[in-house]
This record gives C-alpha cells, sequence and structure tokens, in this order.
C-alpha cells in the first residue's frame, strides 16, 4: 500500500485535489446563485438542486474543455512544432512523427511494448495517436457539454431578467457562448506559452518539466 | 421533469431541451382564471412575493384591473432552472419556483423585441 501511494503520487495528489477543489466550487458557486436568487426576490435553494442545475453544469464544463483543448493542442503541436531552448519542445530537426524504429513499433516494438504497437492497420495507427485523440474528444465533448448547459443558464437569467429564451443553435451564436468559451482558451494559451518560453530561462531543480539547474540556455528536449 | 445536469456525464442533448411542467402551466392558468372570475384574494394567492408585496393590501382589487386578457389554452410552457414562461395564447406569463410550487412572477406582458417584455404586473 505504501508503496502503491509513493509510485502513483503524483496521480493520487492531483486526483485529490481536484475532488477538494471541486467541492470548494459547488459551496461558493451555491452561495453566489443563492445570492442572486435572493437578489431577484427568490428563495434560495439546496445544495443538491444547484448540483444538478445547469448554472453549476455550465461552470464546471467551459473549464474542462479549455484544459482538454489545451492538452490536446500541445500534444498535436508538438509534433511538429520546436521551440529552441525549451525542455518542453523536441531537440530541433527531429519535427515529424518519427520512424518506426524510434517509436518502438511494428518489427520494432519489443516483448514490454503494449499489444496495440505492434499491430499495423487502424489499431496500431488509433494506439499510436490515442492521447491525443482521447484529449480532443473530451474536449469536443466538455464544449457541446458547456454549449447545453450553457443555453439552459442563459435561459433562466433570460427569464428572470422578462427576456425571450433562445434555442440552443441561437445561444452559439450569443456572445454570453463565446465570452465563456474564449476567456478559458486565451488563459489556457496564455499558460503553455509561458510554460515553453520560461522554461529555456528558469530552472526549477527536480522537476523534469524542468532543464537541469546547469543546463545551457539553449539546450533543447533536455528535461531535469 | 426537471433538468438533471451530470458534469461528469458529458451528454446528451435530450436532457436539456426546456422541460414542459404541468404545474407551471396550471398556475398560470389558474391565475388568469381566478383574474377572470373576479377572484383577486385568489389571483394575488398566486403572485410571487415580491410582486404581492409590492401591490400591497389592495392587491385583491388592483390585479382585477390589470387589464389582464382572458384565460386562453396553454400553447408552450418553457422551464429553465428556477423559472418558467407560459404562452397562452397571445399572453406570456413568467413565473418563478418557490417552496410552495410555481409563483407568478410576471403578467399581461408585451414583446419588445431583444428587450425584456413590457409587463403589466410584476414586482
Amino acid at each position: 500500500m505504501k508503496r502503491f501511494l509513493r509510485e502513483n503520487s503524483l496521480g493520487l495528489v492531483f486526483g485529490l485535489l481536484f475532488l477538494v477543489v471541486l467541492v470548494g466550487q459547488a459551496f461558493a458557486g451555491h452561495a453566489d446563485y443563492n445570492q442572486q436568487q435572493l437578489a431577484a426576490g427568490m428563495e434560495p435553494v439546496p445544495m443538491g438542486r444547484y448540483l444538478t442545475s445547469a448554472s453549476f453544469a455550465v461552470d464546471v464544463a467551459e473549464n474542462w474543455q479549455s484544459e482538454y483543448l489545451q492538452f490536446f493542442l500541445y500534444i498535436f503541436l508538438t509534433v511538429w512544432l520546436v521551440q529552441k531552448g525549451s525542455p518542453e519542445s523536441k531537440e530541433l530537426g527531429s519535427e515529424g512523427r518519427g520512424s518506426d524504429k524510434e517509436q518502438k513499433v511494428g518489427a520494432f516494438a519489443t516483448d514490454a511494448s503494449p499489444r496495440w504497437a505492434r499491430l499495423g492497420g487502424l489499431r496500431g495507427t488509433l494506439f499510436a495517436n490515442s492521447l491525443g485523440l482521447v484529449m480532443g474528444t473530451l474536449f469536443l465533448l466538455s464544449w457541446l457539454t458547456q454549449s447545453i448547459a450553457g443555453v439552459a443558464a442563459f435561459n433562466e437569467e433570460q427569464l428572470r431578467d422578462l427576456q425571450e429564451p433562445v434555442t440552443w443553435a441561437r445561444y452559439l451564436t450569443e456572445p454570453d457562448f463565446w465570452n465563456r468559451t474564449l476567456q478559458n482558451w486565451q488563459s489556457e494559451l496564455l499558460a503553455v506559452a509561458s510554460m515553453v518560453i520560461l522554461s529555456i530561462y528558469l530552472r526549477q531543480r527536480g522537476s523534469p518539466e524542468s532543464k537541469p539547474v546547469g543546463s545551457a540556455h539553449d539546450a533543447t528536449g533536455v528535461e531535469g | 421533469m426537471r433538468l438533471l445536469f451530470v458534469p461528469l456525464c458529458l451528454v446528451a442533448l435530450v436532457g436539456c431541451a426546456p422541460a414542459d411542467d404541468p404545474a407551471a402551466a396550471e398556475t398560470a392558468s389558474a391565475f388568469l382564471r381566478a383574474v377572470a372570475d373576479r377572484d383577486g384574494a385568489a389571483a394575488c394567492d398566486a403572485l410571487a412575493p415580491a410582486v404581492r408585496d409590492k401591490m400591497g393590501e389592495t392587491c385583491a382589487e388592483d390585479i382585477l384591473n390589470a387589464s389582464l386578457p382572458a384565460p386562453s389554452p396553454v400553447t408552450d410552457t418553457q422551464v429553465y432552472g428556477q423559472r418558467a414562461l407560459v404562452r397562452l395564447g397571445t399572453e406570456s406569463v413568467f413565473l418563478g419556483m418557490f417552496p410552495g410550487g410555481w409563483r407568478v412572477v410576471a403578467a399581461g406582458c408585451t414583446a419588445r423585441g431583444d428587450r425584456p417584455y413590457d409587463c403589466a404586473v410584476t414586482d
């Protein structure tokens, strides 16, 4: 058990932090929702009702979609794009998908390789792109969820303001949908750009996200 | 049926269509029926607390003089969270969900395009 915890501490800690913060968001969101209810002459709603509301769902989904978009873009773009001096980048000149030998696929697979890495055809292609594909799929599903929950939350506000509700298709053209979407996208893209650039010149001793402290600023594709 | 959103289950367009809540439609109909029957007390009972407070002690009389239309059959009901819009012919009634059930938030409303409805009865 102790060994399991140590060997999986990164995933476990982030999973736990996610749950703690999600619970915190639920309490803060519930309080905020009820403040708006009271301001509009309505009654507060219990936590259970808030947790199943479109308001909570859209607030969660709009952040999820941007996170998955960030990783989807990062995974795919780093295949082809490089950044001199960044540990987040491959070495200069190694842009592209790599040879079968480098990637240990097909005839070059080892005994320790996953079974689908030895296969050609659709299964081999799917496995070879599975990380990006899953991130991309989760992005699209989260964004779809944002739009669906978003139109319901938006229409609740429309009715509160004695305005006409809109259809889902119309909501996709509303400023509310794009404001929620783009404010999250810009922050994710800023975070990635910051990581790529700052890691050229700055170090974090012991972190695989950083180059070794003594590495040259122009050393690319080196992880500490 | 109440909307159920489970963020972990990244899902279903069908669950997010506006709910068609018969209780909201019934409250709107009963409200307009009470006005048509000249039963001001019953009409005021159907109002949201803030609207009733605004109308004050003369609510039962004033509500009958608010130029509200006679009740027509319900043609559309849209429920989003704690709010509902019920259409009865050309009349639109806005409702809110309270511990005692649906209550009328605005009635006698005229559409004004993208601007808020202009309502004869509201808070």
